[in-house]
């Protein structure tokens, strides 16, 4: 969680604008998940591996370790999909026979699992790439530009900033905890457990008026205006995006047919 | 220079809780001086400080901008708040969006300016608190002074006239605190009316051109520093202790180092330009040095 958000800000793509880098993986992900076939899926899965280790510069250890989060539940799903269990043997492409009971695996299913593992994985290769390249506040900016409602939006910040800020007060709580032998036993770890949450739940009150005075303070009103970091806005980006999905919605349409 | 700027008259301020937090409090703030407010902890200084820009009504008494008793109307606070800054103790509390960026902008954007002034605003805030590097940093990965830089740099793009700073210097190593004392000199330079609260009586003394010392929500004394620091009842009783010059000079002073006509130093360097050489005070020639 906290090493993608650090890789967000300081991977090799943080200059490019970040509305090419939403387009490119939104877009990228929906063509991916309507594929046809399973070559769309695998190039996607290719060309954001390649975007986010050579591009962008973060190690392929982190892109691979984040990869297999996914693929862990993937695949017991997937596995609940290509083996079937029948009394009768027929259709079957291979199977092993328990106490009269077939447990095997038909080839059409195994096609749609192996299909629906590369389409999921490669859908979620697309976010990654977003949320490697792309810091939060960025993308709450896209969505202000998309009409997003301010109140969510606004939400967005405030919540990202302030999982920070308690997550911090979190840690230094349950490090006081831990020196004064706090959590050494379960009957003790539930009570320091309950006392960090106490703590912490207090701090948020607090919190929350202290920045209410320091934002009235720099005059608010009820809106939280920003202004944003300009982008240089790159054509050849535009350009290339608009080929890449091109290319892989016309070889979705030749799987189709 | 003279006008004052900022007045609170016969303030009181209890919290809803019913803890007594301000007494009469009486204090005038002249046009581009240097004020620093002096107390222990729980002295009322933050509370004071809020009251200065309105966040805060006092339960009686008034606060006068130049001259002018602030109204609580909505408008009229923007106005003020325009004009009154206030760089808080914590900048946890004041930096409420993880963009460097977006956070120095919100004030200059309230004040409904456009977004290219908006833009060299925060530039040069950024600038003038060296935090240019940290631009595209999130706020959650800096050091507890680059955090404080950046919620000054918030203020200062606002470009208020009078800048409230409570506990600037608290949680800062000793570089970027004499710093941060040159960002003040700087701003002072620019007719910039300057607040301070601390505890750090050193620095009180050689940086003010006033100080008001506060104790239990009441002023028990204010005026030039070298006047106030020489009264050391007040000092004691506001649980402070005398800056070290001061102490230094007086001992000095007391065992026939420095004549006692000699005045006050107000910096380190004054004082050690006025300590004689060895020789001069034993009366006997000096030594050469081979």
């Amino acid at each position: 969680m906290i090493s993608i958000d650090c890789y967000a800000y300081s991977n090799n793509l943080k200059t490019v604008h970040p509305v090419e880098k939403s387009l490119f993986a939104t877009i990228s992900m929906i063509v991916c998940l309507m594929s046809p076939t399973i070559i769309t899926p695998l190039i996607v899965l290719a060309a954001m591996a390649g975007g986010i280790v050579c591009t962008a510069g973060i190690p392929a250890r982190v892109f691979l370790k984040l990869m297999v989060v996914p693929l862990s539940f993937l695949l017991i799903s997937v596995l609940t999909i290509v083996f079937s269990i029948a009394p009768n043997p027929l259709g079957f492409w291979l199977t092993f026979t328990f106490n009269g009971l077939n447990v095997g695996i038909r080839y059409p299913d195994l096609i749609t699992g192996v299909h629906l593992l590369l389409r999921s994985l490669g859908a979620v290769s697309c976010l990654y790439f977003l949320a490697l390249t792309t810091p939060i506040t960025e993308l709450i900016t896209i969505l202000n530009k998309m009409k997003v409602p301010v109140i969510i939006t606004e939400l967005m910040v405030l919540i990202y900033r302030f999982i920070f800020v308690f997550l911090e007060t979190a840690t230094t709580i349950r490090r006081a905890q831990l020196c004064r032998s706090g959590y050494v036993s379960v009957k003790s770890s539930y009570r320091s457990l309950s006392r960090l949450f106490t703590a912490l739940l207090g701090n948020v009150f607090v919190k929350s008026q202290e920045l209410y005075n320091s934002m009235v303070a720099r005059c608010y009103s009820g809106e939280i205006k920003v202004l944003t970091k300009k982008y240089p806005v790159s054509l050849r980006n535009y350009f290339m995006i608009t080929g890449f999905e091109l290319f892989l919605i016309l070889l979705n349409l030749a799987g189709g047919r | 220079m003279s006008e004052v700027i900022l007045e609170a008259v016969d303030l009181e301020y209890s919290y809803p809780d019913g803890t007594n937090a301000l007494r009469r409090i009486n204090l005038q703030v002249k046009n581009g001086e240097k004020l620093a407010i002096l107390g222990s902890n729980g002295a009322g200084k933050s509370t004071l400080f809020m009251q200065f820009n309105g966040i805060f009504r006092p339960n009686s008494g008034c606060i006068k901008y130049q001259g002018q008793n602030i109204s609580y109307k909505t408008k009229a606070l923007i106005e003020l708040r325009k004009k009154v800054g206030i760089v808080f103790q914590d900048p946890d509390s004041q930096l409420f969006s993880a963009s460097v960026f977006q956070d120095i902008s919100f004030g200059p954007l309230n004040l409904g300016l456009s977004e290219e002034v908006v833009t060299d605003r925060v530039k040069q805030a950024l600038r003038d608190t060296e935090t240019t590097d940290l631009e595209d940093k999130p706020t959650h990965l800096l050091s507890y002074g680059q955090k404080k830089r950046v919620s000054i740099a918030g203020v200062l793009a606002m470009e208020p006239d009078v800048i409230i700073f409570d506990e600037p210097t608290a949680g800062l190593d000793p570089r970027h605190s004499q710093e941060f004392m040159q960002l003040l000199e700087d701003l002072s330079m620019k007719g910039k009316t300057i607040i301070l609260s601390t505890h750090d009586v050193d620095l009180a003394y050689s940086w003010s051109d006033r100080v008001a010392i506060m104790s239990k929500g009441e002023i028990i004394a204010q005026g030039e520093p070298g006047e106030v620091f020489m009264r050391t009842e007040i000092v004691k009783r506001a649980d402070l202790i005398l800056p070290w010059l001061i102490e230094m000079h007086s001992e000095l002073v007391k065992k026939g180092w420095i004549s006692p006509s000699s005045p006050m130093p107000k910096t380190r360097e004054e004082l050690l330009r006025n300590l004689p050489v060895k020789s001069d005070i034993l009366g006997y020639p000096r030594q050469e040095v081979i």
